[in-house]
C-alpha cells in the first residue's frame, strides 16, 4: 500500500524564513545565571580584600567538582520528572569501597579503580532504575528508600573503620592538585577540567541525541511519550542507571580530595545536588533544563558560599542563612523571568487568523496538569 | 500506484467498488470490564479516502473502541483486520506502525519541547542523533500546508488549542497515517478554526487516509462526513452514507427514542433588573461592555472564541477583575476583586474547562459539590459535617441526573455530561442569584445536553438570572432570551431572541460586511 499521498503532504522542504531574533528559553537562562555570577562576583571583590586570588579559584574549582558531577547526574533524573536522593548513599558507597580496594591493590591500574567505582555506581543506580520504572513506585519514595539502604549497608559492611588517606596509593591522593594547564596564572586542575569535559559531553548529548530529547519528552509529558510509542520505562531506567555512574564517578572524586573516608561520606550530597540543578533552571516538574544550567547553578552555589566565608562579618549561623536566600532568590527570578517570555512567545506564535487576544482558549500551560489527570474511562465513551 | 488514481476519481465511489479491501476493519468486537459490556459484538469498516463519522451517547462505547484500534485495549472476542489480514494490536507502538493514529479532544503534546520536537518526537528511525534545521524546516513544511504558520523551534506549551491540534494531525502525517481517529476534535475550537480543521480533514481524505470522525456535532457530521454510523450502547446500530440519513434518523438511533425538539423553549416575561453592567473594561480582553441582566432571564454570550466572552465572565467572578466601568448588583455598586467577594454577592461561574478548573477530579462527587460552600457544613469547632454534605450531594444527585456509582466516586471516573453536572451541582449550592455558565454542553452526549437545557429553564423560570456563554450557535439561540454578540473584546450587537437569526449574529460576531 503506497503512502505517497499522504507524503505529498508533507509539503516541501524550504530554508525557513526566521522573523525574529531566536534565543533559545535555556540559553537566555543560562546567560542570566552566569551574570549572576559575574554580579556575586563583583560585589564580594568590595566586601573582602584580595578576593581575586588563584588560591580563591583553586578552592572554589575543587570543591565545586563532586558538587557539579551530582548536578548532572540528577539533572538527568529530574528532567524526567523524577528524583535521585540516593545520590550521596551511592557516593559515600563508592568512595568506600574503591578506597578499599585502591589500598589493598595499589598497584592496579588507575582505569580499573575509576571503573569499579562508576560501575558500582550504575548497579546501584539500576536498582533505583528498575524498582521506579518496572515496578512504578514514585520516584521519591524509592530513592529515599534506597539512600537508607546503601548507607546501612555502608556502616555495617564498613564496621566503623575509616579508609585512611595513608592507605591510599599516591595517585589517588594527588590528584585534586594535578594541574592540568595554566592560564594566566590560574591553575586549572585535572579535576576541574574533566568535570567541565562531562558537563560539556552530557549536554551535547541531551540537546543532540534523540535519547536526550526523549527523557524531556518524558518528563514534560509522560502520558504524551506513551502514546508516541516511546519505551518510557526503558529510558527511565536508562537516565537512573546514568546517574548512578556519575555519582560513583564522583565519589571517586571523593576519595581522591579527602582521602580520610568514614561510612557517612557522602551525607547530604543530595541535596547540594537538587539545590544547584534547581538554581541552574531545572524544573523539578520534569521537562526542561540544561546541564550546563545545572553546572553554573552549582558553581553560583559554591562561589557564594566560599565568598561568604571570607566576610568576616557574616558569622556562620548567617552564612547558611544567606546562602538559602540567595537560593530561594535565585528560583523566584527564574520563575518570574520564565513567566514573561513565555508570555511573549505565545503571543508571537498565534497564528494570524486568530481573533481577538485568544484569553479564553482553554489553557494548556503548565505541564504538571497536563501530564497529571487521569485518561481512561473519563472521557466520553 | 493506486494512490495516483484515486487522486483522479471520486474517493468515495472507489472505496466502495465491490472487492476493495477496507483499510481497518473490526469484527465481532468485545470489550467487558468486569460487568460492564463496553462493546458488544462490533463491526465496522473503515475505507481509505473516507471520512467516516461515529456518533453515539455516553456509554455508547466510542471511547472503547478507539483504545481497541490503538491497542490500548485488547479485545476480549472477535478480531481487527488491516488490509484484510488480521493484527494483534497490543500497543501503541503496534498502532502507529500499522498507521493507526488519534487525536483527542485535549491535544497530547510535549509543553515543554519545540513544536518540531513535537511531531517527530515519536520517529522510531531517524538515529541517534537530531538534525535539528531538518526537523525544523520538515516541521514548518508540513505545519504551512495544514494552513498552521509558526516558528517550529518555540516551546508547545501555551499555543491555542486549534495550533496543538494541527501538530498532532502533522505528527500523524509525518508518520504516513493511514487511519487517523479524531474524538471530537472540534469541542474547543472556533468556528473560523473549525472551517480550517474541515479543510485539513478533506485534504487528508483526499490523499487516501480514512477518518473516523468523532463528534456531538450533527452539523459538523452533515458537513465533513461521508458515512455516518451510530453506537447504542456498546452496539453498533447503523452505517449509512451522509446523504441517506437525516439528523432526527440519527438523534432516534442515538438514544433509542424519538427526540422531536431537544432544546428546550421558555418564556421570560419583564422583571427586575439584577445585574446593571456599564462600560466594562479590561486592558487587552475587552472594552464597553454594557448590559442589564434581568432576574429569570437567560442572556446568550455569542461569539467567535477568543472574542473576551469568558474574560467578562472572569470580570464578574473575580478571577481577572475589570479596571473600568462599573457593576451594580441589586441598585448598589459593588467591587468585585476575588472569586469569594463575588459568591459573596450571589455570583456564580461555572468554568469551560471543567477537568483543570472546573472540578478537582481526584475527590469524591461529594467533596466537589460542597466544596466553595463549605462553610455551609462546618460546625464550630471546625469540624465538617459529612452526613449534611452527603445529604446535600445526594439532593443534587436526583435533581440534575447525575449518573455515578456512587457519591464518593472520584469525579474523575464519570462521564463528560456526568461531570458537567457535578460542576453545575457546585455552583447551585452556592445558591447564586447570577448564574454564568461557560461552554455548559460542550462534549457531552445529546441526553446530558438536553438535561442540561432543561436545567436552564427551570432556573430561569425560579428567577434566576442566567449569562450563557456558548460557541454552539443554536443552542445560544434556542436557549437564551437575549443574545449577546462580542467581537475582539467590543461588544457588537444586542439581539431580542425574536430577532435573533443565526445569520444576524455570525455577522455582528465576525464583523463580516
Amino acid at each position: 500500500m503506497t503512502t505517497a499521498d499522504v507524503a505529498g503532504l508533507r509539503g516541501t522542504r524550504s530554508r525557513p524564513g526566521r522573523t525574529a531574533v531566536w534565543i533559545r528559553p535555556e540559553r537566555v537562562k543560562e546567560l542570566s545565571l552566569l551574570g549572576v555570577i559575574f554580579v556575586a562576583l563583583l560585589v564580594f571583590s568590595f566586601l573582602v580584600d584580595d578576593y581575586f586570588s588563584g588560591r580563591f579559584f583553586n578552592r572554589v574549582t575543587t570543591s565545586v567538582a563532586i558538587t557539579a558531577v551530582l548536578a548532572v547526574a540528577q539533572t538527568l533524573v529530574i528532567v524526567t520528572r523524577n528524583i535521585d536522593l540516593s545520590v550521596g548513599s551511592i557516593v559515600g558507597v563508592t568512595a568506600y569501597l574503591t578506597g578499599q580496594f585502591a589500598s589493598s591493590n595499589p598497584s592496579a591500574s588507575p582505569a580499573v579503580a575509576i571503573a569499579i567505582a562508576v560501575g558500582l555506581g550504575a548497579l546501584l543506580g539500576a536498582i533505583n532504575g528498575v524498582i521506579v520504572a518496572y515496578g512504578r513506585v514514585p520516584a521519591i519514595i524509592t530513592t529515599l528508600g534506597t539512600l537508607a539502604i546503601y548507607r546501612s549497608w555502608l556502616i555495617s559492611h564498613g564496621e566503623g573503620k575509616t579508609i585512611t588517606a595513608d592507605s591510599l596509593p599516591s595517585w589517588v591522593v594527588d590528584l585534586p592538585t594535578r594541574t592540568a594547564f595554566s592560564i594566566g596564572g590560574l591553575d586549572i586542575r585535572v579535576v576541574f577540567a574533566v568535570v567541565v569535559v562531562i558537563v560539556v559531553v552530557f549536554q551535547v548529548a541531551m540537546q543532540r541525541l534523540r535519547w536526550g530529547r526523549r527523557l524531556y519528552a518524558i518528563g514534560s509529558n509522560p502520558e504524551a511519550a506513551a502514546q508516541a510509542g516511546l519505551p518510557t520505562r526503558r529510558l527511565v531506567l536508562g537516565a537512573f542507571i546514568a546517574c548512578g555512574a556519575l555519582s560513583g564517578f564522583a565519589g571517586f572524586l571523593f576519595l581522591s580530595r579527602f582521602g580520610n573516608i568514614t561510612v557517612v561520606a557522602g551525607q547530604g550530597l543530595e541535596l547540594d545536588s537538587v539545590a544547584a540543578a534547581v538554581v541552574g533552571g531545572v524544573s523539578v516538574l520534569g521537562g526542561s533544563g540544561t546541564l550546563v544550567g545545572a553546572f553554573l547553578g552549582a558553581v553560583l552555589i559554591d562561589v557564594l558560599d566560599q565568598s561568604l566565608v571570607r566576610v568576616p562579618q557574616v558569622s556562620e549561623f548567617w552564612r547558611n542563612a544567606i546562602l538559602g536566600a540567595l537560593i530561594l532568590a535565585a528560583v523566584i527570578a527564574d520563575v518570574v523571568i520564565g513567566r514573561r517570555f513565555r508570555r511573549r512567545w505565545s503571543a508571537e506564535a498565534r497564528p494570524h487568523t486568530k481573533v481577538g487576544d485568544g484569553s479564553t482558549d482553554t489553557p494548556t500551560e503548565a505541564p504538571v496538569l497536563t501530564g497529571a489527570t487521569p485518561r481512561g474511562e473519563s472521557g466520553d465513551a | 500506484m493506486r494512490g495516483v488514481d484515486r487522486a483522479a476519481s471520486d474517493p468515495v465511489s472507489d472505496a466502495s467498488a465491490p472487492g476493495s479491501v477496507p483499510v481497518l476493519a473490526m469484527r465481532g468486537i468485545c470489550k467487558r470490564f468486569g460487568a460492564t459490556r463496553a462493546l458488544e459484538d462490533v463491526s465496522l469498516e473503515l475505507r481509505r479516502g473516507e471520512v467516516h463519522a461515529l456518533v453515539g451517547e455516553n456509554g455508547a462505547g466510542k471511547s472503547t473502541l478507539i483504545k481497541v484500534m490503538t491497542g490500548v485495549y485488547p479485545p476480549d472476542e472477535g478480531e481487527v483486520l488491516v488490509d484484510g489480514e488480521p493484527v494483534s494490536l497490543r500497543s501503541a507502538a503496534d498502532a502507529q506502525r500499522l498507521g493507526i493514529a488519534a487525536i483527542y479532544q485535549e491535544p497530547l503534546i510535549f509543553p515543554d519541547l519545540s513544536v518540531a520536537e513535537n511531531i517527530f518526537i515519536g520517529h522510531q528511525d531517524q538515529g541517534p542523533v537530531v538534525r535539528w534545521r531538518q526537523m525544523c524546516a520538515d516541521a514548518e513544511a508540513i505545519l504551512a500546508r495544514l494552513d498552521v504558520h509558526i516558528d517550529p523551534r518555540i516551546p508547545a506549551s501555551g499555543l491555542p488549542v486549534a495550533t496543538q491540534q494541527a501538530i498532532e494531525i502533522a505528527k500523524a502525517i509525518s508518520l504516513d497515517v493511514r487511519v487517523l481517529i479524531m474524538d471530537e476534535p472540534t469541542a474547543a475550537l472556533s468556528a473560523h478554526e473549525v472551517e480550517r480543521l474541515f479543510r485539513q480533514v478533506r485534504q487528508l481524505r483526499d490523499a487516501g487516509v480514512a477518518v473516523l470522525f468523532i463528534s456531538h456535532r450533527l452539523d459538523e457530521v452533515f458537513e465533513i462526513a461521508d458515512r455516518v454510523s451510530v453506537f447504542r450502547d456498546g452496539h453498533h446500530v447503523s452505517t449509512d452514507g451522509r446523504d441517506d440519513v437525516t439528523r432526527p434518523r440519527l438523534i432516534a438511533a442515538m438514544v433509542g427514542r424519538q427526540m422531536s425538539d431537544f432544546y428546550a423553549r421558555h418564556d421570560h416575561h419583564a422583571e427586575k433588573v439584577i445585574l446593571r453592567v456599564r462600560d466594562l473594561g479590561r486592558t487587552g480582553k475587552f472594552a464597553g461592555v454594557s448590559f442589564d441582566l434581568q432576574r429569570g432571564e437567560v442572556l446568550g454570550l455569542a461569539g467567535l472564541v477568543g472574542a473576551g466572552r469568558t474574560d467578562i465572565a472572569l470580570a464578574l467572578f473575580g478571577v481577572a477583575p475589570a479596571e473600568t466601568g462599573t457593576i451594580e448588583l441589586d441598585g448598589k455598586p459593588v467591587t468585585i476583586a476575588t472569586p469569594r467577594q463575588a459568591l459573596d454577592h450571589g455570583i456564580a461561574y461555572l468554568s469551560e474547562d471543567r477537568r483543570h478548573v472546573g472540578l478537582s477530579l481526584p475527590q469524591s462527587v461529594t467533596a466537589n459539590i460542597t466544596l466553595p460552600s463549605l462553610r455551609r457544613y462546618v460546625s464550630r469547632l471546625g469540624l465538617v459535617n459529612g452526613a449534611a454534605e452527603r445529604s446535600a450531594a445526594e439532593r443534587f444527585r436526583r435533581q440534575l441526573s447525575i449518573r455515578t456509582a456512587g457519591l464518593s466516586q472520584p469525579v474523575g471516573l464519570l462521564s463528560g455530561g456526568n461531570q458537567q453536572k457535578t460542576m453545575l451541582a457546585k455552583w447551585l449550592n452556592t445558591e447564586p442569584a447570577v448564574l454564568i455558565l461557560d461552554e455548559p454542553t460542550r462534549g457531552i452526549d445529546v441526553g446530558a445536553k438536553a438535561d442540561v437545557h432543561r436545567i436552564i429553564d427551570e432556573l430561569a423560570r425560579s428567577g434566576m438570572a442566567i449569562v450563557l456563554i456558548s460557541s454552539d450557535l443554536p443552542e445560544v439561540l434556542a436557549v437564551s432570551d437575549r443574545v449577546l454578540v462580542m467581537r475582539e473584546g467590543e461588544q457588537t450587537g444586542v439581539f431580542d431572541r425574536s430577532e435573533a437569526t443565526q445569520e444576524r449574529v455570525m455577522t455582528a460576531a465576525v464583523g463580516v460586511a
